[in-house]
């Protein structure tokens, strides 16, 4: 066990294309760090470069507080779990799991002790015999879990572990590699592009885009509290709904104007996000988590008007998409595209600019496509974000950026 | 053309039987033609060895006598006395062993380097092997010769291996290339963390997994060398130094071909073949294919 640490970490392929960027990055003493970003931001070229596998262009990787950088994948003493398992075609399942003890000459009789306690842990035991064509997806899973377990290695790193297997084995294998990681308290870097996995499993995550890092922090404080507009369009299922509003000084009080409707921004808001008044007069992009997007009934603030476009019904819940009258953001380069709603129905009237609105309504509320619906939205919930820039417009108890190692 | 093919659920009665009757036609038609194929494929093989047990005055009889009545093996007494068969048989076992040998091991490691590793100039290379196997024989068997002759491995049988070495090789590379690419990466790679050096995860995963590949390259070198005659005819002149095809040709002198023992000879030299074969066929007919899905 130990920690790992990245620091001013780039990879630059063939002299121009830079895969990751001046990546830093600690990962404590048994913690489970996930880097999560969409395909090809660079996290699989940052844990490889962890693992060895790749070269590091410039910066330093620690483990233990030992420069790793020119040490070969063996010598890191780490294990890690690939995307496609790698388990070895032509050895048993026995094999398979002992093979890195083999190769770090344990003794016979611990070996086989090691092998078979953790074929009994992982539910693999009366299947040591066979080869990996035997066995079932989440087997092999296991198997590759159990590779990496058996070896005691100081860290565990994983390339999007679970990506092959079907989606209820997905969830059931996402709580076990949890769980083991608990229980062994073994320090993890787990690479994934599934923000839900990421949520769920990390204690921290690190959100990664175009080869940078965006922001580490805790599941709910990057779900709270997201620092630039990526990170608030890429964490969260269904994604934060984003558009542009004006903000507007009146007699003091800050005004935030989606469409033609005025929302009064509360004073006490004003106050915990002092930054926010510099904005006056100005656009800006306005987040909304669809959990916080209410039907109206009983409140008694300003409300939006929309029309439901679609409502998806989720047993639990129901997802509404409701058109409303706002200016769509427009700065498509600053957010996760892939997590956007489909952009205005058809039919709008084009000098009318209209945004989808997603909310997560309860699901005895009965609501029909084509409706008018009001909808209430509390100004304390918003986020806002800076349309230049992207960067969250943060409120004062929030670090602009979460300290990491220098 | 098979119209058998039928997406209706449920067979209407009148129709089953001229459909099957067509498609069983039709089978037959295939069956026919493979059985003729088998036919001429089989039959210069078998009239070779029905011909070595055959005694001399019934070989070149007018009416063909299909099954040889009177066995002998006075044939093959004849082939075994003939002068130099032993040395032939020695030339050959050199030959081939030194050929198979160094050319599974040329080629592998020729391959993991085209396979695993981007150098300058590899694209070329790769297109170079494959274009020095269009080139004729007979293009390249004077050249050669002059080349060898300054090299003094004229009638030396370690000429005759580095002649046979640049045939075989373009091809035991390519195939193993392809045998080598059809293997993740990710394999190599988990041995190396799991503790392996690059030189370990080579011997350890990438070896045994390349397996069938080393033994299709292997026949295909065996044969080669096996079967050769050109080269050996050309480049080997003393009688104890030729192979055993080059042995088999003398049979044929000014005064006839002397029939019967020449048959018993090409017996016993297609039998190590043949046994070859059947040692690994199990494993060609599964590694062929896995090569070349992947190539």
């Amino acid at each position: 066990m130990a920690q790992i640490e990245l620091v001013h970490l780039s990879k630059v392929y063939g002299g121009d294309v830079t895969a990751v960027r001046d990546l830093n990055l600690e990962v404590a003493e048994g913690e489970f760090v996930v880097l999560v970003g969409p395909s090809g931001c660079g996290k699989t070229t940052a844990l490889r470069m962890i693992a060895g596998l790749e070269e590091i262009s410039s910066g330093e990787i620690r483990i233990g507080g030992k420069v790793v950088n020119d040490l070969a994948p063996r010598d890191r003493d780490i294990a890690m779990v690939f995307q496609t398992y790698a388990l070895y075609p032509h050895k048993t399942v026995y094999d398979n799991l002992a093979f890195g003890l083999r190769m770090r000459k344990v003794p016979k009789e611990e070996q086989k002790r090691r092998v078979e306690e953790i074929a009994r842990v992982l539910g693999l035991g009366d299947m040591l015999q066979r080869r990996p064509a035997q066995l079932s997806g989440g087997q092999r899973q296991r198997v590759a879990m159990g590779r990496a377990i058996v070896r005691e290695p100081k860290a565990f790193l994983m390339d999007e572990p679970l990506s092959n297997l079907d989606a209820k084995l997905r969830v059931q294998m996402r709580a076990e590699i949890a769980r083991i990681q608990q229980a062994l308290k073994v320090t993890t870097v787990y690479v994934t592009h599934d923000q839900v996995e990421a949520m769920t499993m990390g204690n921290r995550v690190a959100v990664m885009r175009d080869g940078k890092l965006q922001q580490v922090d805790t599941p709910q404080r990057l779900y709270d509290a997201p620092v630039n507009l990526f990170v608030a369009s890429f964490v969260g299922s269904p994604p934060m709904n984003l558009f542009e509003a004006g903000l507007e000084s009146d007699d003091g009080k800050l005004v935030c104007r989606i469409g033609d409707t005025d929302l009064e921004l509360p004073s006490d808001l004003a106050a915990e996000r002092p930054s926010l008044a510099n904005y006056a007069g100005r656009r800006v992009a306005v987040g909304i988590r669809p959990e916080d997007v209410r039907e109206a009934a009983g409140w008694d603030g300003t409300r939006l008007r929309g029309r439901i476009l679609l409502v998806e019904s989720l047993g639990s819940e129901q997802l509404v998409h409701i058109e409303i009258t706002a200016t769509p953001l427009e700065r498509s380069d600053l957010v996760d595209i892939a997590a956007q709603p489909p952009g205005p129905s058809l039919g709008v009237d084009d000098s009318e600019r209209s945004v989808t609105l997603l909310g997560r309504f309860d699901r005895h509320l009965l609501l029909a496509p084509g409706e008018a619906v009001e909808v209430a939205i509390d100004p304390r919930l918003l986020h806002f974000f800076d349309l230049e820039t992207g960067a969250a417009i943060s409120r004062v108890d929030v670090p602009v950026a979460t300290p990491v190692a220098g | 053309m098979t119209s058998g093919t039928q997406i209706a659920p449920t067979p209407i009665p009148p129709i089953a039987p001229r459909i099957s009757g067509r498609r069983r036609l039709h089978k037959l038609g295939w069956n026919v033609l493979g059985v003729i194929v088998l036919v001429v494929m089989v039959f210069p093989v078998y009239w070779m060895v029905a011909t070595a047990f055959k005694p001399g005055q019934k070989i070149l009889s007018y009416t063909p006598q299909w099954i040889p009545t009177s066995p002998t093996l006075s044939n093959f007494r004849d082939a075994v006395h003939q002068p130099f068969f032993w040395d032939a048989v020695k030339n050959s076992v050199i030959v081939v062993t030194v050929v198979v040998a160094l050319s599974v091991v040329l080629a592998f490691l020729a391959a993991l380097a085209l396979a695993k590793f981007r150098f300058y100039g590899r694209k070329a290379f790769i297109v170079l092997i494959l274009g020095v196997q269009m080139v004729p024989l007979a293009a390249l068997i004077i050249p050669l010769y002059i080349l060898m002759s300054r090299l003094h491995q004229v009638d030396k049988l370690t000429g005759v291996i580095a002649m046979y070495l640049t045939f075989v090789l373009p091809f035991t590379v390519w195939t193993m290339r392809g045998f080598l690419l059809g293997i993740p990466k990710d394999l190599e790679e988990a041995a190396m963390v799991d503790g392996a050096t690059r030189f370990g995860a080579f011997v350890r995963i990438l070896l045994p997994l390349v397996g069938p590949g080393l033994v299709a390259t292997s026949i295909f070198a065996f044969i080669q060398a096996w079967n050769e005659f050109i080269i050996a005819y050309v480049f080997l002149h003393t009688p104890q130094k030729q192979t055993l095809m080059v042995w088999l040709a003398s049979f044929t002198t000014l005064r006839g071909t002397d029939w019967g023992p020449l048959m018993a000879g090409a017996t016993l030299c297609a039998l190590p073949v043949v046994v070859f074969f059947l040692l690994v066929q199990r494993r060609i007919a599964f590694g062929l294919t896995a090569g070349a899905v992947r190539g």
